[in-house]
């Protein structure tokens, strides 16, 4: 298919046999061409701009030709007289390179010309096989076909594998690669109990059928993809992809195929009738860095975004390095500056902005009035099962509130009912549809600066008020009279004959609308607060990237409805009963509307616009149906001011729920723009040719035989092809590095010629193919993974593999590995018992260092930490700020995702031991561990200690672990006895409540000893 | 420096197979395991990497050390030269009239993209300072009293026109994400002189007005190991995030609660086979100096009025650029490498005639007290300060300001080793473009010459990533000889 010759395979295939053995020919792909690449390729390599008389190396039919060397033959061999020569204008590489051949690298390249210099073509760009599996001696210790590719090159040095490690660590393993949480108390000891043959594979199968494996395996990806919760560039404003994340978590949870998952999220919007969910995957174009800085040139910055995208495919799917094609062809790989822009082009349909602003020197109809608080469009509304859920939740504790309320009513309420009750009768006898407007009076109110009324008024007997001439702040005064219960105030912008060819200067929907109100008798003054104002017509407006809910402190009306009666509803937070006749005040700043009618209403409803009352009112208090009246009298009055009180903080709930919708940034196709190769990445030069999309030249061409433009959906098509020889590679090493530690190629970023060569080549190619042989069957492989031999050995590496394979790349033993940000967070949430389970929805925001964001302008943003259950969500939610990351995430290396990153730094430092010695969150899960200890049945220090080490580890605590603890452990005591540290703070660290009937003292004693188990190595490593 | 003792490539002989790794089983761990087993290392190598602390890759140094440590004064927004050290007459002469076409034909501008281009002549006055006689306008009266201790440099000129990328270029050579800022790569390459600090440090200040907005990735380590990054001082709370105990524990708590951790981690080792455990017994020690030091750092109760007010200081540790400037010092004579103050208010695209002078007065004062504070302790030779912006301003008017403009602005570097009452490279007469070529100073020549000052030739501090061997100068970058005493 490649028209690379059989042989190539059969050979690497031969060769893995004799892995470490010197007798045998050299390979070109394991030997020679990192050596190379490494040194020679630069100047005499694939990239045309920089190649030194004309010789390249790479190709062996040109390097003969050039007379680099004469196969056979070192002694007539140019390369070999120059990479021994001394003479500084004869060495190569020239020291000015700063390159320089190790002896053995030299004798390497001479044994390799007299072999017959023979090359193959780089192994990531054939198309991998399934090679036979190799003959292991060792049959009992196979369990799937993972294992005799790893153990024949143990056998080859005469190593045997580890011992398979000890349940309870291959539990805490499993779990926490596969769900990102520990085991639980009574999940471990269901394992340890059960003897059966499959007890551990009935482990994998209910870690993989769990919620949270989706959560897992989604975090690699969403740094693959860049997922973030703002934009990066200068302000770094919020964008709102928050369903993409869920859309990533659920395909994982329902296997969807990766060759799907890749699709939907290149081009699922090119799909035949997209579904909402294949529209919220293609938020994954849309996850470039973005700017609205002034003075920024869309132009440049469609050529950034447009590159991003370029790397971003080229690392995630393809486990390639194409930046460095921008500006010039590659180096060491065969990738072209025109393959790069060939790439770029397949999104050149992606609708966006280069500058998401309404900037005057770059004016564009699109983004009209767009500034610092807007959304980044597009966009579509999609639901949120999260949300919906959350806004049930709270709908139900509100009804349950209110009936509870109801049925337990004493003798004076029940009396306060009826009196209410007969009142509302009354009333609706009148005024039908529950409003009453009172006639109005309007004046003019004087600022200081500006003496003279610009404002008047024609009251009319309908209660509109007409307002002339300029806009002003203005009063509005509404007599109302005695016993009435004011719950609802209603504006009216009324439509004006008079008024309904507007000026360019006035419409009458031209202003917003804002108010503060009060009651007035004399010179006794009560102001008025609201819980809530919604509007039939509005104008959105955005707070950093959010709608705002309600119009309660502006409404602005519909512009484009300026003939229409348009209705807002404030609602008060607490009902007032006047019990003297009173005048309602309101001060309406800057008022420029046409004519407004108002209205009061005893009747409040949850909705705003539902105030008010309807025929089923009417007969629900004339029959006294209590079970009809219950609501609407507990949010009209407020004579149980405890239920109001708790009612309206869940409604403020419900209304952040947003009615169970949330936006998400999409891409949406449009004609697409002209895509020009840009000379040394230039975009100001439009000089170059303008290319079509395209894949890149050296790799099998999509099918196209009509020639037409190629879309985003035939590269996506493309990129899970079978014959693709790179995907199913990429996403296969990098599976790998998951549950083992380190890629099969370590460089899991890059399979080129630079990377590191496979330390199981076969085994990494037959993963690839039975990858698509499955149909892309993501759990398929996790399974095969964490099934295997290998993965279950101990990861004590022994002796002699200490010194001989420090690394562990032949995988001897399995690889201690420290967990990933996210996960050291969820850990200590779920030993403390503080986690929050729940999955999916919008970000939350976990505690973190006041002022943090104190460099971020456009707007300034503040930061508020969640205060109730979602402050112990998992790591996963956490709010993803790119210019200022949280910096506990930031400590334990999780990536700012300003870029595509395929692997993570696992770093050792100091900030770390900071986070978890004195983060909050660290130091809450220790005293919140320490009440569940004490807590615990038993009630001894070592039965205690037991608990506490069985909960964190997965294991019993050692001898000497104990005796140290219990020694620290008194030390403790003694020092709060001293008043050496202050319970009262410590215990008030976080906003868990702590447990009043324990001792302070002695739980300040064991904060101390869980924040040791917390802080200790073995818990955030997997071992 | 195959010739050198290479402390990465002797952690790689220790593991004797080379794999790409670079921070799993970073120094750290071997170094501490060291003192545990004095076996481990040998003779000489183990004398060079003995404590705890990062040598740094270029050890011995390509050439001789002049400077040793950097302070870079980041006016971030991009100061307008036309205003402070790049005097014009003829511009205001120009004044008000349609700027020259010849000058701006097919460049590139930022917001007056489209817009009538007319040149605004400086507002302000210009005076030749001490014996150099350099020219500095009179809103800089403190940096002129310095004017023979520092080298003006007028020839700057980036690639990046708006803030975001600009900055990242200034720091970091590239527009890409990902890649080290400077302060990274010197401690990458020089180490570290302390083991109880961090070696780059960033302090923050706000300024008036034409605010700006800046990154964590302004002093991100990039691909290098993140304990090369930058570290934020915050101006409120904690200096560092996380430095203090919780609260109501006392410090000696605190200390027995590392000391039980380093024990149960010490256990652990001795059943378990996993270099990194040594490692993190090293780091909560690091963890515990740093409790320890960075308060005794930002606690300014030692230093005497006199020096307050050298600094212009109201009340020490608010924060402000002066403020900050106190406290560089304090960091420069602990040991911290690198250190970084970004003052955010000079992006002037309006009312530059008011908030320029603003600016100005904001960072003047201490800008020269800090030059002068490290002379008189001694430090400033070997000592480098930064002053300048990511870019400058456009010779044309901007309604009430100017634009960005990146093909020329003024710097101002002292001590470490470069020539004080210099001026280095001229702009045309309108200020708009750097002329002769011989004293050009491109983003790359600037972070060429001031490695080359920290003795570290710019194109043999490499690093391998994505295949590739990575460099603070790319692939160019020439040294300023002629600003070097």
């Amino acid at each position: 298919m490649f028209g690379y010759p059989k042989k190539a395979i059969v050979l690497s295939a031969i060769s893995a046999l004799i892995f470490g053995a010197n007798a045998e020919p050299l390979r070109f792909n394991h030997d020679i061409r990192p050596i190379l690449s490494d040194n020679c390729f630069r100047c005499h390599g694939p990239d045309k701009n920089q190649r030194k008389k004309g010789l390249r190396l790479d190709i062996r039919e040109q390097a003969i030709e050039k007379k680099a060397f004469v196969p056979g033959k070192p002694e007539d061999s140019k390369l070999v007289t120059h990479i021994f020569s001394t003479d500084p204008d004869e060495i190569m590489p020239p020291p000015e390179s700063n390159k320089k051949l190790t002896a053995e690298q030299k004798e390497i390249l001479k044994r390799w010309i007299a072999e017959g210099a023979q090359y193959e073509p780089h192994w990531a760009y054939i198309k991998p096989v399934k090679a036979p599996l190799p003959a292991v001696k060792n049959k009992k210790w196979v369990s799937n076909q993972i294992d005799p590719f790893i153990l024949q090159q143990l056998e080859a040095k005469n190593w045997t594998p580890s011992p398979e490690a000890d349940k309870r660590t291959l539990l805490r393993r499993l779990s926490l690669d596969l769900t990102g949480l520990p085991p639980t108390l009574d999940e471990l000891n269901a394992f340890l109990r059960d003897n059966s043959s499959h007890a551990y594979e009935k482990q994998v199968d209910r870690l993989l059928a769990s919620p949270h494996y989706g959560e897992c395996m989604a975090v690699p990806w969403l740094d693959v993809a860049r997922f973030s919760d703002t934009v990066g560039y200068h302000g770094d404003q919020n964008q709102r992809i928050f369903p993409y994340r869920d859309y990533v978590i659920n395909a994982f949870n329902n296997n969807k195929p990766f060759d799907q998952f890749t699709i939907e999220q290149l081009a699922g919007d090119l799909l035949p009738h997209p579904t909402d969910e294949q529209l919220v995957a293609t938020g994954f174009n849309r996850l470039n860095m973005m700017t609205r800085e002034g003075g920024a040139q869309p132009k440049e910055y469609l050529a950034k975004y447009g590159a991003d995208r370029v790397r971003t495919v080229s690392g995630a799917f393809l486990g390639s390095t194409m930046a460095c094609c921008e500006c010039h062809d590659h180096k060491f790989d065969p990738f072209k500056t025109r393959d790069f822009y060939s790439m770029k082009a397949f999104f050149a349909d992606v609708k966006q902005w280069g500058v998401y602003a309404d900037y005057g020197y770059t004016p564009n109809p699109e983004l009209r009035g767009v500034g610092n608080e807007h959304p980044f469009y597009p966009e579509i509304e999609v639901d949120s099962p999260y949300l919906k859920s959350r806004m049930a939740d709270f709908t139900k504790r509100i009804d349950t509130a209110i009936a509870d309320a109801s049925k337990k009513m004493n003798k004076q309420q029940k009396k306060n009912f009826d009196v209410w009750r007969k009142w509302s009768t009354d009333f609706v006898k009148v005024h039908t549809n529950g409003w009453f407007t009172p006639t109005p009076s309007a004046q003019y109110v004087k600022k200081e600066m500006n003496s003279t009324p610009n404002t008047n008024f024609v009251i009319e007997a309908s209660g509109n008020i007409q307002f002339v001439g300029k806009p002003g702040d203005t009063e509005v005064s509404l007599p109302l009279s005695n016993g009435l219960w004011l719950s609802a105030i209603r504006v009216e912008l009324v439509p004006d004959k008079k008024l309904a060819v507007p000026t360019k200067k006035k419409r009458p929907t031209d202003s917003s609308i804002s108010f503060t109100a009060k009651l007035e008798n004399g010179t006794n003054k009560t102001s008025l607060d609201f819980y809530h104002a919604e509007a039939d017509h509005k104008k959105d407006r955005f707070s950093n990237g959010a709608s705002v809910i309600g119009v309660k402190d502006m409404w602005q009306p519909d512009p484009d409805l300026d003939n229409e009666l348009q209705t807002a509803v404030w609602v008060l937070s607490k009902p007032v009963h006047l019990s003297t006749n009173e005048t309602l005040k309101l001060d309406f700043k800057e008022n420029g509307v046409a004519a407004l009618r108002i209205s009061v209403s005893p009747f409040a409803a949850t909705a705003p616009m539902a105030s008010g009352a309807n025929d089923a009112l009417a007969k629900a208090l004339r029959k006294n149906d209590r079970s009809n009246l219950q609501t609407t009298y507990y949010l009209s009055t407020a004579w149980d001011t405890n239920t109001l009180a708790d009612v309206r903080k869940w409604q403020r709930e419900v209304l952040e729920c947003r009615n169970g919708r949330a936006y998400t940034m999409v891409t949406k196709q449009m004609e697409p723009m002209v895509t020009h190769i840009l000379p040394r990445g230039n975009w100001q030069d439009d000089s170059a040719p303008i290319v079509e999309p395209a894949t890149p030249a050296f790799l099998p061409a999509p099918p196209n035989p009509t020639n037409r433009r190629l879309t985003r959906l035939d590269l996506a098509q493309w990129i899970v092809s079978p014959d693709n020889p790179l995907t199913s590679r990429a996403i296969m090493n990098r599976m790998w590095k998951q549950f083992f530690g380190t890629g099969i190629s370590a460089t899991v970023e890059d399979l080129g010629t630079q990377g590191d060569p496979p330390s199981h080549p076969e085994l990494l190619d037959w993963l690839a193919v039975e990858f698509q042989e499955s149909g892309w069957n993501i759990k398929h492989m996790v399974k095969l993974m964490v099934m295997s031999s290998t993965y279950r050995e101990a990861s004590n590496l022994r002796s002699p593999m200490r010194d001989e394979d420090p690394n562990d790349r032949l995988l001897s033993a399995q690889e201690p590995r420290r967990l990933d940000a996210e996960f050291v967070r969820d850990n200590a949430l779920s030993i403390a018992g503080l986690i929050n389970l729940q999955v999916g929805g919008p970000s939350a925001f976990p505690y973190q260092p006041a002022g943090y964001y104190a460099n971020i302008q456009f707007p300034e943003r503040d930061y508020y930490p969640d205060k109730d259950d979602r402050q112990y969500r998992r790591g996963i939610y956490a709010h993803w700020q790119r210019t200022f990351l949280q910096p506990m995430l930031a400590n334990f290396d999780a990536p700012s995702r300003e870029e595509s990153v395929c692997t993570r730094n696992i770093s050792n430092s100091p900030q770390q031991a900071l986070t978890l010695l004195n983060d909050p969150t660290f130091v809450e899960c220790s005293r919140v561990f320490a009440q569940n200890v004490l807590l615990q049945k038993s009630k001894t220090d070592d039965g205690r200690l037991d608990y506490a080490f069985e909960k964190a580890l997965a294991r019993p605590i050692k001898q000497n672990e104990k005796h140290s603890l219990l020694e620290f452990l008194n030390q403790q005591r003694q020092n709060v006895a001293e008043h050496k540290d202050d319970p009262d703070k410590l215990m008030h660290v976080g906003i868990a409540p702590t447990t009043s009937t324990l001792d302070k003292n002695e739980l300040t004693a064991w904060t101390q000893v869980c924040r040791v188990i917390l802080n200790m190595h073995e818990t955030i490593t997997r071992y | 420096m195959n010739n050198h003792f290479d402390p990465e490539k002797f952690v790689q002989s220790i593991n004797r197979r080379t794999f790409l790794r670079n921070a799993a089983y970073g120094l750290g761990g071997l170094a501490l395991a060291s003192l545990l087993d004095p076996g481990l290392l040998r003779g000489a190598q183990a004398a060079v990497i003995k404590k705890g602390k990062w040598h740094g890759i270029v050890n011995p140094p390509h050439f001789p050390i002049r400077t040793r440590r950097i302070i870079h004064l980041c006016m971030a927004g991009g100061p307008s030269h036309l205003e402070s050290f790049d005097f014009k007459p003829k511009l205001k002469e120009l004044d008000g009239k349609p700027f020259p076409e010849s000058f701006t034909k097919g460049q590139q501008l930022a917001q007056l993209q489209g817009a009538e281009l007319k040149a605004r002549g400086p507002f302000c006055e210009f005076k030749k300072w001490g014996k150099s006689g350099q020219e500095i306008s009179t809103l800089f009266p403190y940096i002129g009293s310095i004017a023979d201790k520092i080298c003006i440099v007028r020839s700057m000129h980036t690639e990046q026109i708006n803030h975001d990328p600009a900055h990242a270029f200034m720091n970091s050579g590239s527009q890409i994400k990902g890649r080290p800022s400077m302060g990274s790569w010197l401690l990458y390459g020089l180490g570290a002189e302390t083991d109880s600090l961090p070696g780059f440090v960033v302090l923050t200040s706000r300024g008036k007005s034409g605010l700006q907005p800046i990154s964590a990735r302004q002093w991100s380590s990039g691909f290098l190991a993140s304990k090369f990054q930058g570290v934020l001082f915050q101006s409120k709370g904690n200096a560092v995030h996380y430095v203090g105990n919780p609260d109501g524990v006392c410090q000696s708590t605190q200390r027995q609660v590392i000391d039980e951790i380093n024990r149960l981690n010490g256990f652990t080792a001795e059943e378990h086979y996993d270099p990194e455990i040594a490692t993190r017994i090293s780091q909560y020690e690091l963890a515990f100096r740093m409790q320890t030091s960075v308060p005794e750092l930002t606690d300014f109760k030692k230093e005497p009025q006199n020096i307050l007010d050298l600094y212009g200081i109201k009340e020490p540790g608010d924060g402000t650029f002066a403020s900050n400037c106190l406290l560089a010092r304090r960091l420069a004579e602990r040991g911290v490498r690198f250190i970084q103050l970004y003052h955010r208010a000079w992006d002037h695209h309006g009312n530059l005639e008011a908030d320029f002078p603003g600016a100005a007065k904001d960072v003047d004062q201490a800008s020269a007290a800090l030059v002068k504070d490290l002379e008189q302790r001694g430090l400033l030779d070997d000592t480098l300060v930064l002053w300048g912006g990511e870019f400058g301003r456009t010779p044309m008017g901007q309604g009430s300001g100017r634009d960005h403009h990146i093909n020329a602005f003024s710097m101002w570097l002292a001590g470490g080793g470069v020539k004080g009452g210099l001026t280095w490279g001229q702009t045309d007469e309108l200020g708009y473009k750097y002329i002769d070529d011989a004293q050009k100073m491109h983003v790359h020549d600037l972070h060429a010459t001031m490695l080359y000052l920290c003795g570290i030739d710019h194109k043999r501090l490499t690093y391998r990533y994505q295949g590739r061997d990575f460099r603070l100068t790319d692939v160019s970058g020439e040294v300023a000889r002629g600003i070097i005493a």
